[in-house]
Parts: structure tokens; C-alpha cells; sequence
């Protein structure tokens, strides 16, 4: 019996490598995808071009130096990155931040989780060709980067998370700014979450495509708004209840379509309930100390180890840390939820066309520099050319 | 058609983009930008260098004409500020708030300024000038 790859492998006509240098995402990765005509048939996804080497950076660092090296693995989730690294040093150290820092520490993540997946809808816009939204959303995130300037101290990298507290407070000045920059930012999401639900430009590369059935996302272990968008209902915040996320209330968003458009609506539902619980919290900010004195930190740390997990704008991130004593931790484990969602995803990119590769892509939010162009292979005439990726997602492939 | 609209709204206004050199971006005057160390009450414990997580500073013994009260070693902080990542936790470690920070965040101009050599320094031959 001639198994059903055999034949796959036969009909392949094209092997279009995707990545690995693209300058609009983060991170380089190669999606080498195999087509038989138009019909994906098989993705192979190649990563490992960004290694930086920042566990083994942690090693040789100081627990608090790490702070600052663990918040740049990623720009756009620092915060969450550095939250949950200084909760496991919390819990190393045995101390409890103050319920003031909680509160602010979930502002700075969930202002943080609104510019995210603003960014990553704009994205999906200019990828599928609507640059005009992607440039009106962009102008939004501003006012959510300005919010985070006044609270943090700085646009992108927030430095805000110490043991024991957070690293600078706010006063009732910042607060009503912060408020009133809410007040701006809430019609335009609600704006652009209608605009992405009607509008036929993205409506119509989006529905039905990139499906993900509950039991896929499951058995591959996809986490986040992609787990979500497929309708099983998984979010750490509400899990684990750390930081105030057990006072702050919010609601746990799912889909139930599982295509490309339900995990772009999710985001801008999360984002908006994101809002409201960055509203509750500056109207319900507790009083008390928030910030912590850095020089009265203790210099060396006890034995023991600490695992703790977040939930980033991107799905469910987890840090071990190990601390022999002294102050150097003996391990730092970090596993980031884009590396599940981008390497266990290469089964749903089968049976779509090779025009749906980038949606499907950008739909699981990579945190990857995505597809600069692509080099089309022809094995019978011997041709290559290259195709930029505009014409990749705008006209499909024109071979 | 409401897509059409909001762009419409857009024909009659202004770019949203900041023309940067001739107009100023807006910033937060308590943001994260440029500091250097007040030679004056530096008293050179080099905890900010042992602390900085880009390793970017560097202990400089002081020339030998000037010599603050409170410097038993002579010793002095230098920041590089081309491989700085304004993280400010030179500024909350030190025992003595050194540190004058500012949101100064224009560091590449026709004089560039790499280090904060200059600066530290100044703040000292002022102090003795007064």
C-alpha cells in the first residue's frame, strides 16, 4: 500500500522557503513550505537564527542584573517576561509585594497586552493588504506607548518589576492622565473591532481560515489566544490568580470558529477588557507603598527553586529558576509561548493555499521577524525567482 | 463604508507624523533619559558599576587636581552611553542619589556625547568655582 506522503512527495512542485529575514515582526524563523499548484501539502518550520543565549546569560549574571537581561528576550512582552521572573525570586526570598505594587504591576501588563494586540491586528491589516487600517491603528497603540511612558518611564522597556514592589509610583496627576488617555483609546478599539468584524477586506481573507478544532490545539499544545479563538477556555490569569489578578475582575474571552478571523476579534475582545481592568484598577488603586528600596534588597539568596508562569499577551510563559545560593541563579528555564505555537503549528497550514500562509502565520501572533520574500522553485523547468511577500498575500503565487 | 469615512476625516488634517528635528517630540519629563553622577557627593563605593547589568560603567580615578571631600579613593563612574540601556538601576542603587537624571534622549548630535566623562566632571570644577 503507497503511503499518503509518497504521493504528496511526488506531486510536489514547489518548495517556497518563507523568512528567515523579515523586518515588519520580531524574531527571524523559516517556514519552508511545500505546495503541490496552490495547495500547501507540508510545512517545515526551521528556526534557531535568534539565539542569543540568554539562559545560559543568566547563569554568569546576578539575580538582579537578570531583571533587566530577562526583560529584553522580548520588547514587546518585557513586562510580562520580568514579572514573572521577580515572582519567582519573590518566592525564593519568601516575600510579598505590597497590595498597591500588585495592582500596578497588572497595569503595566495588561497596558501592555492592549499595545500588543493592537500591534499584531495591524499587522494582520498590512498583511493582508489594507496598509490604511494598519497606519490608523499603529497612530492608536501611540496613546497606549504614552500611557505605559507615564506609568513606567519608559515607551517600551518598562524596568518596573523588583522584588518586593515595583520600581517608580504614580500620583494622582498620572492617574487622571492615564484615564483620561483610556477614555480616548476605548471608542477607537471598539471602532476597530467592528471595522475587523464588517469590513469585507478582511472578512473575506480571514473566515474559515487556518481552522483549529478544540482537539488539535489541545493535543499540540497550542496555548493563549490561540487556544481560545478555538474555544477551550485556558487563561493563567484566572487559573493562577497571581499578582491582583484575583481582586481585579475580568472575563475570560473564547471563541468558538477557531479560524484566523475569531483569533483577531479575541484580541481585540481581550483588549478591551484589558481596558476595563487597567480603568478599575487606577479608580480602585489601593493606598500604601508601591516601591521598594533597592539598596535594603538582601545581596545573596537562600537555596531553593521557583516555578512560576504568566499569562503574556501571546499565551501562557513560564520561568524556572534555581538558586544554589549566593547570588547567581544555578538555572533560569524560560519557555515562551510563541515557540509552542509556531513549531507545534506546521499541521494547520495543510489543504489552505500558499496566499493563506502568511494569515494563518501572523494569526498565531509569532513573535518572529515574518517573510521577506520567497523563492519559487520550479523542479521541472529549473526556474527560481523571487516573489516579494506582498504579492504573496495579495495575489497568491503567480507561478 | 465607515472605513471610507474615517479616511475622508483624515483628507483636510495634518499629517499624525512629527516632523522630528524642527518640532519636538512630546516626552515625559520623568522618563528615562540621560544621568550622570554629581561628582560632589559621589563618594566612588563603585556600586553602580558592580550593579549595571550592561557592564557600561567603568571606575576612573579623578585627575589629580581635583579632589572632593567625601572620595577617599579618588574613584569615579564613567557610563558609556552607546551601550547604555537606561535602565536607571545605577541611579536606585546608589547610597548617596548621585545620580542626576534627566529625559534627555536626543544622544546623537552633532556633539555627540558617548560618555558621561564630561558631564561628572564639570559638576565638580563648578563646585569648586562657586
Amino acid at each position: 500500500m503507497t503511503r499518503a506522503t509518497a504521493v504528496s512527495e511526488e506531486l510536489v512542485t514547489l518548495e517556497i522557503p518563507i523568512g528567515p529575514q523579515h523586518p515588519a515582526l520580531h524574531e527571524p524563523i523559516m517556514l519552508k513550505v511545500h505546495a503541490d499548484g496552490e495547495e500547501v501539502v507540508k510545512v517545515e518550520v526551521n528556526t534557531g537564527y535568534n539565539h542569543r543565549g540568554i539562559e545560559k546569560l543568566t547563569e554568569r549574571n546576578t539575580f538582579y542584573k537578570d531583571i533587566f537581561i530577562v526583560s529584553r528576550v522580548c520588547g514587546i512582552c518585557n513586562t510580562v517576561h520580568a514579572d514573572c521572573y521577580v515572582r519567582a525570586l519573590e518566592q525564593i526570598l519568601n516575600i510579598e509585594p505590597s497590595p498597591r505594587a500588585k495592582y500596578l504591576r497588572v497595569l503595566a501588563q495588561e497596558l501592555e497586552r492592549i499595545h500588543s494586540h493592537m500591534l499584531i491586528n495591524a499587522v494582520m491589516a498590512e498583511i493582508v493588504g489594507f496598509d490604511t487600517l494598519f497606519m490608523t491603528i499603529m497612530r492608536d497603540r501611540e496613546l497606549v506607548m504614552k500611557a505605559k511612558e507615564i506609568l513606567t518611564g519608559g515607551r517600551v522597556h518598562a524596568d518596573y518589576f523588583m522584588p518586593g514592589g515595583v520600581r517608580r509610583d504614580i500620583d494622582e496627576v498620572k492617574r487622571s492622565r492615564l484615564l483620561d488617555i483610556l477614555k480616548r483609546l476605548e471608542p477607537r478599539i471598539k471602532y476597530y473591532r467592528q471595522v475587523f468584524e464588517r469590513d469585507p477586506t478582511i472578512t473575506k481573507r480571514l473566515t474559515g481560515v487556518g481552522v483549529l478544532r478544540p482537539r488539535d490545539v489541545v493535543e499540540h499544545g497550542l496555548v493563549g489566544p490561540v487556544l481560545r479563538g478555538s474555544g477551550v477556555r485556558s487563561d493563567v490569569r484566572a487559573e493562577d490568580r497571581y499578582d491582583a489578578y484575583d481582586e481585579v475582575p475580568f472575563n475570560v474571552i473564547t471563541y468558538e470558529e477557531g479560524d484566523s478571523l475569531a483569533r483577531m476579534l479575541l484580541r481585540w475582545d481581550e483588549a478591551l477588557e484589558s481596558l476595563n481592568m487597567c480603568r478599575y484598577i487606577l479608580e480602585h488603586l489601593p493606598q500604601g507603598s508601591a516601591v521598594v528600596d533597592e539598596r535594603k534588597l538582601p545581596r545573596r539568596f537562600p537555596e531553593g527553586e521557583a516555578y512560576t508562569r504568566v499569562e503574556a499577551p501571546r499565551g501562557e510563559l513560564t520561568y524556572y529558576v534555581r538558586s544554589k545560593g549566593g547570588d547567581k541563579p544555578y538555572r533560569v528555564k524560560i519557555r515562551t509561548p510563541s515557540y509552542n505555537n509556531i513549531i507545534n503549528s506546521a499541521f494547520s497550514y495543510i489543504g489552505y493555499s500558499i496566499a493563506d500562509v502568511p494569515v494563518i502565520l501572523v494569526s498565531y501572533d509569532p513573535c518572529i521577524s515574518c517573510m521577506e520574500r520567497a523563492i519559487i522553485v520550479d523542479r521541472r523547468r529549473g526556474i527560481r525567482k523571487l516573489v516579494s511577500l506582498r504579492d504573496l498575500a495579495m495575489k497568491g503565487v503567480a507561478v | 463604508m465607515s472605513f471610507v469615512k474615517e479616511v475622508l476625516s483624515h483628507l483636510l488634517r495634518k499629517p499624525v507624523t512629527i516632523e522630528y528635528p524642527y518640532v519636538e517630540t512630546s516626552i515625559e519629563q520623568d522618563s528615562r533619559g540621560r544621568h550622570f553622577p554629581d561628582l560632589r557627593k559621589c563618594i566612588g563605593c563603585s556600586l553602580c558599576a558592580i550593579e549595571c547589568p550592561a557592564k557600561v560603567i567603568t571606575m576612573k580615578k579623578l585627575p589629580s587636581e581635583l579632589k572632593p571631600p567625601k572620595n577617599p579613593r579618588g574613584l569615579y563612574p564613567v557610563i558609556n552611553y552607546i551601550g547604555c540601556v537606561f535602565c536607571y538601576r545605577c541611579v536606585s542603587v546608589c547610597p548617596v542619589n548621585a545620580y542626576v537624571v534627566s529625559s534627555e534622549y536626543r544622544l546623537a548630535s552633532d556633539r555627540s556625547i558617548e560618555s558621561s566623562e564630561e558631564l561628572s566632571l564639570a559638576t565638580l570644577r563648578e563646585g569648586e568655582s562657586r
